[in-house]
């Protein structure tokens, strides 16, 4: 893909007006608020509540990065194995790619353990790939048959969306985003950047609707402030992984559940959460008494 | 000593290993050995088929380059409780006796690791119930606990840590901790928490940012505690029930102590997670909210952990 595609693709997934229902996610923001963090402490004088909201988009930022970005990369990789499959009339490349996703997904889920942010990235995962089913691919009819790699793609997407509606895999946000960017072809560079950009302009909208700043304010704290927090997050965990063992074509034997990830690459390279206060914040959302989010 | 090759017979430096066996109303210790610098310590307890096993480092603490692998096999209807004394303290490194304590140090990696892998069979169970970890300036530590359960065995383990010593002024200011608990039953993994906190870079591109004692203020004390198994039922009922009659109304400022509760496992098991301004607030909160574990482990064990 060259440079001006995968730059129109940005301009497309980064529009603010894509139903991927994150606008009801605060990603635990709402619940920080109620909390009383936006309160600087005693000890902090000159701090103010602005200041407040860049600490949390920080840690929340790194909180993520480090838990969602290994599986962004290993779900594209699942993906870019199935397009770069050469043989036409191999079989068996759908239920092996499929195989890899919902042991991520698995993974996702085991590592997710708060109710709310489970429930947030489920819902967020499912419409990912609806937009990309509903909205970006091309219709079946106007593929050329002897485009294997478009067949290939929305079969793939197709099958794993009807998993996730039987409940026979979960949908997590980082393991569909993964896919959807993979479908479209973007660099792995390109889409876990996005993805924090994306996560970082969630918080500041969610923090615009419960009027902790004004539009202005937001813009220019994402321009400005935000904006070297997402590069470093970016940088500091585009290398993870989670020691996936791909399925690789010709391995006919399922490979055995025991040993789908490398756990010695999965703890020393893999997913972890960084900010425990976060995650009591985040699970305690449904507490609050009035609250605007669903996450 | 580190230049020895272990003979079959000896164990490698901080490698242990812990069997509990039912024997009629009782449980007996089938195995417990251990190596230098972990040592084990059993004592008895009157509670049926409950065996109690304490976790201790010479010295009292833990330093670079030391790797405690501790592995545990509860049998049938047994239950073993593991404690330590006190709090597991990490130096960077011990003063003065980097030199001398050679054969604990791993030049190339100043790490200080600990592993506890236990199984559990029918009907047993483990309480892994230890005093905090506490990082002391510049350490680095980190541990894993894997639990291999059978669907009906039960678990308490609680991972806990403090910010250090505050009498030194030490407020999150260790290099890096990081804590892995992983719960698998009949051999698929259910739950995986993984915890990373290191210290960071206070500027990005000249922004001037938080510390890691920042993102964690004004808490000193974390702990999760992860249950499973039918003998939790009754615990994990109330702590859901519990959690969920609270209601959050807006707060000026941040609270004291702060938990959340969520379910796993089709309610038969699930993760609490407490934060305090101080340890032994959080201490008595669980004191407190697992008083119920009083008849399960002996009113001696259960104060000994949360007295």
């Amino acid at each position: 893909m060259d440079s001006d595609e995968e730059a129109y693709i940005l301009l497309l997934l980064s529009d603010g007006n894509l139903p991927t229902g994150s606008f009801v996610a605060s990603a635990g923001l709402e619940s920080y608020a109620t909390h009383g963090f936006l309160s600087p402490l005693p000890e902090q004088k000159g701090k103010d509540k602005v200041a407040c909201l860049v600490d949390f988009i920080r840690n929340s930022l790194s909180t993520y990065a480090r838990n969602s970005l290994p599986f962004v990369h290993d779900a594209m990789r699942v993906v870019q194995q199935i397009i770069d499959g050469t043989s036409s009339d191999e079989s068996g490349w759908l239920d092996r790619a499929l195989q890899d996703l919902s042991a991520l997904d698995d993974l996702y889920e085991t590592m997710t353990l708060n109710h709310v942010s489970r429930r947030a990235s489920k819902s967020q995962g499912v419409a990912l790939l609806t937009l990309y089913s509903k909205g970006f691919s091309k219709p079946r009819s106007s593929i050329p048959r002897e485009d294997i790699r478009q067949h290939r793609i929305s079969t793939l997407v197709d099958k794993f969306k009807l998993m996730i509606r039987r409940e026979d895999t979960h949908g997590h946000l980082p393991v569909c985003w993964g896919v959807l960017t993979g479908s479209l072809g973007l660099s792995l560079e390109r889409s876990q950047f996005l993805h924090l950009f994306l996560h970082a302009r969630s918080l500041l909208s969610a923090a615009v609707r419960m009027n902790t700043i004004g539009p202005y304010a937001s813009q220019q704290l994402l321009l400005h402030t935000v904006r070297p927090l997402v590069f470093s997050e970016a940088k500091n965990c585009s290398h993870l992984c989670t020691g996936l063992r791909v399925s690789l074509p010709g391995q006919h034997s399922e490979i055995d559940e025991d040993s789908r990830f490398d756990e010695d690459v999965l703890e020393s390279q893999g997913p972890a959460m960084t900010w425990p206060l976060g995650e009591i914040l985040a699970g305690r959302h449904d507490l609050q008494h009035s609250r605007i989010f669903n996450s | 000593m580190s230049d020895e090759a272990p003979s079959p017979s000896k164990l490698a430096p901080g490698v242990g290993h812990i069997g509990v066996a039912r024997h009629g109303h009782q449980a007996i210790l089938s195995e417990l050995s251990y190596a230098y610098p972990l040592k084990l310590l059993s004592t008895i307890v009157h509670q049926e088929g409950t065996a109690v096993v304490y976790m201790l480092t010479y010295g009292g603490g833990l330093v670079g380059g030391d790797n405690i692998e501790l592995s545990a096999t509860v049998q049938p209807e047994a239950t073993l409780v593991l404690l330590t004394q006190g709090s597991t303290k990490v130096f960077k490194n011990r003063h003065g006796q980097r030199r001398l304590a050679n054969s604990r140090l791993n030049s190339s990696n100043d790490m200080t690791k600990q592993s506890l892998v236990v199984e559990v069979s029918s009907h047993g169970a483990l309480f892994l119930l230890p005093d905090p970890v506490t990082c002391f300036r510049a350490a680095k530590y980190s541990q894993r606990q894997v639990l291999k359960l059978d669907s009906t065995a039960s678990v308490v383990l609680l991972d806990w840590i403090t910010s250090g010593r505050k009498s030194l002024g030490e407020y999150w200011s260790f290099s890096r901790y990081s804590s892995l608990n992983e719960i698998w039953i009949n051999g698929k993994r259910v739950a995986r928490d993984m915890l990373l906190l290191e210290e960071r870079n206070e500027t990005v591109s000249g922004t001037h940012l938080e510390t890691l004692g920042g993102s964690l203020a004004p808490y000193s004390c974390y702990a999760t505690v992860l249950l499973y198994g039918p003998i939790l039922e009754h615990t994990l009922h109330t702590l859901a029930a519990r959690y969920n009659t609270i209601t959050v109304f807006k707060k000026a400022s941040r609270p004291k102590i702060i938990w959340s509760f969520s379910s796993l496992c089709d309610e038969r098991g699930g993760i609490l997670r407490v934060a305090g301004e101080e340890a032994e607030d959080v201490r008595h909160w669980l004191g407190e909210t697992f008083k119920s574990l009083e008849d399960v482990i002996g009113i001696d064990t259960y104060r000994r952990t949360f007295g």
